[in-house]
């Protein structure tokens, strides 16, 4: 016997019932009703903690049970079972387990699955994107970030000539555009736009000095463009922040914001190896060392001492890079 | 805050009832449970069942909320929510992406979104009250489409024409939409609360932003900005520390701003809009106290990041339980008297069940 409040569906109404079992048929008794169903027609809510469960008949009307103990006994007898993921929510072991096992479907998706879909997207995505995107970003940086270059009108043309001259190792020249620029605030530094437009800021060429130098930092900026790594990072924050929303997002979308930003700023590794292994195949195919690039890179080391805003901030351990490099030019040998 | 504008409080003092308070029963651990595992099937299926698991943590919120007795129900189906969080995804990745690649896309882009929104918020509130329930009976909503673009369209474009000058009015406007059009059964609701008593309290945040900027700039905040616009202005290298410490303390007035006026916000407006709200002859108190929310928000904001968020749950509970205890129904007679809509006049209105449109694009 389980004690109920029975809605006809029609008003506010409380009416108090008894529910029982009778062979097959779910049995309603108690304030002018007295209902005979086939248990099979009822439908039983799930359990959701502690809340009242509803026996819903097929008309519309419903019994609110408030004793779910006696519930559970009534129901025992009867072919009702509790879902599967109602049984998952309720079992201590499962709720461990799905703790664990959400840290770490988390940690590997942030690993591996997001670069490899930032990349298959990249290389999916028409290449009208990066340009709009590219000018947009140029357009904001020149005049603002950007100054025209000092660097001399023929000093630029020949390392423009030097760097069409170059063969990338899938076969082709770059097809790249090459700006010179000016910049007090990034120093000595190269990046490349999403749509592979590469732009070489002064500080760069004199303090490289050596013009072969510089086509090894460009060979590794071509590695950027090759992956459309500036296209993968733009996807890979929008998923970071997507999901942080999602997670946080109950409580307080401030909150979601800030550790995107933190997750953003540290994500570059491993496209900056890539890009190294790709300069470096880039060097060889032209018949230049990949040491180049660790002398470019050391240069770089030394003069940004003391200020890590330079070309080396989002290029984390540059020892490491410079040993592999060498490692590549002495394989090569 | 107990405001319940007494201008015309019905003389049958005989068949005034005692206010019967909402209560929520739901616990942090056991709430934990569904959440955790909502989170997982939702990684699991690449955020597919993100649509069920809203299903099931709206329901075990209803369910845990109780009036007088008997509990609320939700009965949205997870189909509807996962269509219109598609919608949502689309319309947030065009605006997007047409906000950063300015182009004469973007205007294009905009103004369709403009468009389309106001009918598609319409559809979530029927959406949302339509599968909302107590004791059998379910709420409607009955707000025009002309209602939507008249409180999203006109009164939106004039608060920004106006600078924010008529947010309050508009903020007046969207609750009376919502309020006005709401019904329980064949209940009607209705709104009260005039912009008058919107623009006090926006009053009041603004005193409260100011003020708060200016303790902040005598506690160094600006002394630091000038610092570092001087250097950039100069043109030399800007040290980078600098910089970090820069954005840490902007990036912290901003979370403190959030966590000490937002809380006093929330609670005197939604004080303001439920104790003028009725439900036919029955009124409402909301009477929330805005030092308890300050205290439950920033409590809860700490324990979440001490936890990397397994606090959630827990926070969320508390939340839920602060805010619908602090409202109360003063019955006009017997809450046993509402009548659920007949279920013919709700077809030949053309809506709920019959229409295609109803989602919920609320994420």
């Amino acid at each position: 016997m389980v004690c109920a409040h029975y809605f006809d569906g029609r008003s506010t109404r409380v009416r108090e019932v008894n529910l029982s079992i009778a062979g097959a048929d779910l049995v309603i008794a108690g304030e002018g009703i007295d209902l005979r169903v086939p248990f099979a027609d009822v439908a039983v809510d799930e359990r959701l903690g502690r809340a009242p469960r509803r026996l819903r008949l097929k008309d519309g009307t419903f019994c609110e049970v408030r004793d779910l103990d006696a519930l559970d006994a009534m129901l025992s007898s009867t072919a009702h079972r509790d879902g599967r993921v109602d049984r998952m929510q309720r079992h201590l072991q499962f709720v461990i387990f799905a703790c664990v096992a959400c840290v770490a479907l988390a940690a590997a998706a942030y690993k591996w699955g997001l670069p490899w879909a930032a990349a298959l997207a990249a290389h999916r995505l028409p290449p009208a994107i990066d340009k709009t995107l590219s000018q947009q970003t140029l357009k904001l940086l020149d005049g603002a970030i950007l100054l025209p270059s000092k660097v001399a009108a023929d000093r630029q043309r020949t390392l423009s000539a030097e760097f069409r001259a170059l063969r990338l190792p899938e076969g082709g020249i770059p097809d790249s555009d090459l700006l010179f620029r000016r910049s007090p605030r990034f120093g000595a530094n190269a990046f490349t736009l999403p749509d592979g437009t590469i732009i070489l800021l002064d500080d760069l060429i004199t303090t490289l000095g050596d013009d072969r130098q510089c086509l090894a930092v460009l060979a590794h900026e071509l590695g950027h463009v090759h992956g459309r790594d500036g296209l993968q990072m733009l996807l890979r924050s929008s998923a970071v922040g997507a999901f942080l929303t999602f997670y946080i997002g109950d409580i307080s979308a401030l909150l979601a914001a800030a550790p995107a930003a933190v997750l953003e700023a540290k994500y570059s590794q491993d496209l900056e190896q890539q890009a190294d292994d790709y300069g470096a195949a880039l060097l060889l195919h032209n018949g230049m060392s990949p040491a180049l690039l660790a002398e470019a890179l050391n240069k770089l080391a030394v003069s940004h001492s003391g200020s890590p805003s330079g070309y080396l901030s989002s290029h984390p351990s540059t020892d490491e890079r410079m040993r592999h490099l060498r490692w590549l030019a002495a394989a090569a040998k | 805050m107990e405001n319940i504008s007494g201008s015309e409080m019905p003389s049958r003092a005989a068949s005034a009832r005692a206010p019967e308070q909402l209560s929520f029963s739901g616990r942090g651990a056991e709430y934990f449970g569904i959440w955790i595992v909502n989170l997982l099937l939702t990684i699991v299926t690449l955020g597919i069942y993100s649509a069920w698991a809203k299903v099931r943590r709206l329901k075990y919120f209803y369910r845990h909320t109780e009036l007088a007795g008997s509990s609320f129900d939700f009965h949205g189906s997870p189909t509807r929510i996962l269509i219109g969080r598609v919608i949502a995804l689309v319309m947030l990745l065009a605006y997007n992406y047409s906000v950063r690649l300015q182009s004469r896309m973007t205007l294009v882009v905009l103004l369709a979104l403009a468009l389309v929104m106001p009918w598609l918020l319409r559809n979530s509130f029927r959406f949302r009250l339509y599968n909302t329930s107590w004791r059998g009976t379910r709420f409607h909503f009955r707000g025009s489409v002309g209602g939507s673009y008249r409180v999203f369209l006109l009164n939106g474009f004039l608060t920004l024409i106006t600078l924010y000058v008529m947010a309050p009015f508009t903020h007046q406007r969207l609750k009376a939409y919502q309020h006005d059009n709401s019904w329980f059964g064949r209940t009607q609701c209705s709104f009260h609360a005039r912009a008058g008593q919107f623009y006090l309290i926006y009053l009041l945040l603004l005193a409260a932003l100011v003020g708060f900027f200016f303790v902040m700039s005598a506690a160094g905040v600006g002394h630091v900005l000038v610092l570092f616009a001087q250097m950039q202005k100069q043109g030399g290298h800007v040290d980078p520390n600098l910089v970090f410490r820069t954005l840490f303390i902007v990036y912290g007035v901003l979370i403190l701003m959030s966590l000490l006026i937002g809380p006093v916000f929330h609670a005197l407006v939604t004080n303001l809009i439920w104790s003028n709200t009725r439900v036919g002859e029955h009124r409402i108190a909301c009477n929330m106290s805005p030092l308890a929310m300050i205290w439950i928000t920033v409590s809860n904001f700490v324990l979440v990041v001490l936890t990397l968020g397994l606090f959630i749950p827990w926070a969320a509970v508390r939340l839920a339980k602060f805010q619908l205890e602090s409202v109360r129904i003063i019955p006009a007679s017997d809450l046993q008297e509402f009548e659920a809509a007949e279920p013919e006049a709700i077809g030949a209105v053309g809506e709920e069940a019959a229409t295609v449109f109803d989602f919920d694009i609320s994420l």
